[in-house]
């Protein structure tokens, strides 16, 4: 996907680790995913889209805490950035604009 | 205790996890991994868990992750790579110095060598090689090096010299 458009996991992973407000991180951004869509993701998708996304300057990332779960590495916290908040909103307008240029008949006979 | 030390990521898996992945990633990815182990143990069971933690290794196996293959060779593999170079360069060192007399057969009759000699000389000299490539892996400092090559290297001297005309009128002397 270009810089300026989001494929559909980018998308779903930036609003996931907006929803997450700084808390985000590699398990539970997985776990809330997993939870809220009932779909099944692998640890190695997660991680090529974030580090995507990071390369396109639409999540920033430091490293945080360690705990004994994680046999003492430290979590890396993703948050959504300015470029990364623009580019979900543009895309929430392109999705209405497209869901309002729905004839209302379409839905009316499914 | 046991039980405990059961309870762990598969070594071999993490292993390989740590060799292929980018080195700025190993220590993010490596504890989700951890963590997601854990998870997995205390929800299916340590075997199930582990079969899970080797099939998210094998999906991590992928180009954004592995990154850079230049950082695969930053391992001791550098050192394994050089040290099976050499060794294929003498074991093809062999049969090329052995083209020698054989070459040299076809011109002049000084050199008259049977099929036997070829033999006795071939496994003389791939011993040697094989012993100075020992000596070379095993032994770190330099000086252990050139004396203990130096040593097999006048050992086969000797032989050949034994062999050839008889120095030291051992029974397999030649004349």
């Amino acid at each position: 996907m270009s810089q300026y458009h989001l494929g559909e996991f980018e998308e779903i992973v930036l609003l996931t680790v907006a929803i997450l407000n700084g808390e985000a991180y590699g398990v539970n951004i997985i776990a809330e995913i997993e939870d809220r869509l009932n779909r099944k993701v692998s640890l190695g998708a997660m991680q090529t889209v974030l580090k995507r996304l990071e390369e396109k300057d639409l999540v920033k990332s430091e490293f945080g805490e360690t705990t004994k779960a994680r046999g003492g590495k430290r979590k890396r916290l993703y948050e959504i950035t300015a470029s990364g908040r623009e580019i979900v909103q543009r895309t929430k307008a392109q999705r209405n604009s497209l869901w309002n240029a729905i004839p209302k008949v379409v839905f009316k006979f499914s | 205790m046991m039980r405990q030390a059961e309870n762990k990521p598969p070594r071999i898996a993490m292993n390989f996890f740590r060799w292929f992945c980018r080195p700025e990633f190993i220590e993010e990815i490596e504890g989700d991994l951890t963590e997601r182990f854990y998870d997995y143990s205390a929800k299916y069971g340590v075997k199930k868990a582990k079969w899970i933690f080797v099939k998210e290794v094998l999906l991590l196996f992928r180009p954004s992750i592995i990154g850079n293959i230049y950082h695969l060779a930053n391992t001791n593999s550098t050192v394994m790579k050089l040290q099976n170079k050499r060794l294929i360069l003498i074991l093809a060192a062999v049969p090329t110095l052995l083209l020698i007399p054989l070459i040299a057969m076809q011109f002049s009759t000084v050199v008259d060598w049977k099929i036997m000699d070829f033999i006795i000389m071939g496994v003389l000299l791939l011993g040697t090689g094989v012993l100075c490539e020992l000596v070379l892996r095993k032994v770190k400092s330099n000086r252990g090096r050139i004396i203990l090559c130096g040593i097999v290297l006048l050992v086969f001297l000797l032989v050949w010299a034994e062999l050839a005309v008889g120095i030291f009128g051992y029974p397999f002397a030649g004349s």
